[in-house]
């Protein structure tokens, strides 16, 4: 028996498949993630230690966590005490939760980096609580918020590829599934390398060209 | 119009507040002098309730001030403040500055916003930067932007904490003009300040403030020439002297 080493088309378009799952994968992980981190950040600037310490406690444990054991936590240990969820849903999660962390400590900076006269002004003018938090404050805290939290995405899509470890087939599990038909290592994980960089180099220049003009336009005043 | 009746604050162990007590009428024009450190901040503060107060009472226009109720912002509505520090918004545009309270509170539509926006950078004198940002105006413009962020609420009365004191020299007697401007328009005030010659002009009372009570009050000619108490006297020899 032959073993075939060609590439055919179909692996080709089996990784940029991949590609897609690990953009979809991404996608959803940053939409729910800065939900997460929006609510944990606005937490942890609370008074309230009700409400600060839980947001501060699940901060500091998933930060202080691998990425790693945290998927094989949702992955493996939840099914023992009979939560069971597609493999899809068990990353999704992780990298949500991971994302949340992270965004929502970023978000704390944000919001505190805004001087409390602006909040002040906010209040002395008749202003209530959330039209001071949606009008004064996050509009200026967006600014500081932005350049990290998009630094934090683009390391995301790289960390993404962890998820192939509990086999759930994103863009690095199906390279590793084309390369072990084909033996042909070098040119595929190049490929996978390729089609990471496309996606970060993509999410840094909508970052840069278009976030960054838009809420740095009032600092610069064009 | 504002009434204090014996009130009291703390910071921690600070006795900031001891016992102060004053009333403002319609159309007067109070002006608190004294050291640093005497509390004359922390009690306009606690009028337009950025500050909760730990014993006695506050009122403005019959309604006590309570910064943990619902209607605080219902109070703040009526009673400007003006800062030291301006703190106009960063992010918006001068005119955007005083037309954002009067959409979202007021619920103006934009054109109407705009309008009294409009008619109050002109009453400052600074109709050509509408479209500037706080941080490419002086600080005496961006005083200026902010009592007309202020007077676009139409308030009742305003709170003026030492709103000359971060600017240069040269640039003080702009914003005191305007000030002057609106007191002789019958504006009520109760304003901060350490400008003697401005507290004297402007002034229908003066109130020396020190250690958190109230040392002297009088007609501002009674104050500035014949002060009766001896630490009127002696801060007074301080101020004008240098």
């Amino acid at each position: 028996m032959q073993i075939d080493t060609m590439i055919h088309i179909g692996d080709w378009l089996f990784l940029l498949e991949g590609a897609g799952v690990t953009i979809a994968l991404c996608l959803q992980a940053m939409f729910f993630g800065i939900l997460i981190g929006l609510i944990v950040g606005v937490a942890r600037t609370a008074k309230t230690r009700v409400i600060e310490l839980p947001a501060t406690a699940y901060i500091t444990i998933i930060r202080g966590t691998p990425l790693l054991m945290q998927l094989f936590i949702i992955y493996y240990c939840l099914p023992l005490f009979g939560i069971n969820m597609p493999k899809f849903l068990s990353a999704a999660l992780g990298l949500s939760f991971y994302t949340g962390a992270y965004v929502g400590e970023i978000i704390k900076a944000g919001l505190q980096s805004v001087d409390v006269g602006q909040r002040e002004a906010a209040r002395s003018l008749g202003m209530v609580p959330w039209q001071e938090f949606r009008y004064v404050v996050l509009p200026q805290a967006l600014r500081v918020i932005i350049p990290p939290t998009f630094g934090f995405l683009i390391a995301l899509v790289k960390d993404s590829s962890l998820v192939s470890i509990i086999g759930y087939v994103e863009l690095t599990r199906a390279s590793k599934l084309v390369v072990a038909r084909t033996f042909r290592p070098f040119t595929l994980y190049l490929a996978a390398a390729v089609l990471y960089f496309v996606l970060c180099y993509g999410l840094s220049r909508f970052d840069v060209k278009y976030l960054r003009k838009k809420f740095s336009a009032s600092l610069t005043g064009t | 119009m504002i009434e204090a009746r014996e009130v009291q604050k703390f910071f921690g162990s600070l006795h900031v507040l001891r016992g102060i007590s004053l009333s403002v009428q319609k159309s007067e024009v109070l002006v608190v002098i004294g050291p640093s450190g005497s509390g004359k901040s922390t009690l306009l503060r606690c009028i337009n309730g950025l500050e909760a107060i730990n014993g006695g009472e506050i009122f403005v226009e019959g309604a006590k001030v309570d910064p943990h109720s619902r209607d605080v912002h219902k109070l703040r509505e009526h009673v400007g403040f003006i800062f030291q520090r301006f703190n106009l918004f960063g992010h918006l545009t001068a005119l955007e500055n005083i037309t954002l309270a009067p959409r979202l509170v007021k619920k103006m539509s934009n054109t109407e916003a705009n309008e009294v926006g409009l008619r109050w950078l002109t009453q400052v004198g600074l109709s050509d930067k509408a479209k500037t940002y706080p941080a490419q105006l002086s600080g005496g413009q961006q005083q200026r932007v902010a009592i007309a962020r202020a007077m676009a609420m139409s308030p009742r009365a305003l709170l003026m904490d030492e709103i000359t004191s971060a600017l240069d020299p040269e640039l003080v007697n702009e914003v005191l003009e305007v000030v002057t401007l609106l007191a002789r328009q019958g504006m009520t005030m109760i304003v901060v300040t350490h400008e003697m010659g401005f507290a004297r002009n402007v002034a229908t009372r003066v109130v020396l403030m020190d250690e958190g009570k109230i040392v002297e009050a009088g007609l501002p000619s009674d104050i500035f020439d014949n002060p009766r108490q001896e630490r009127t006297k002696a801060f007074l020899n301080k101020v004008l002297t240098h």
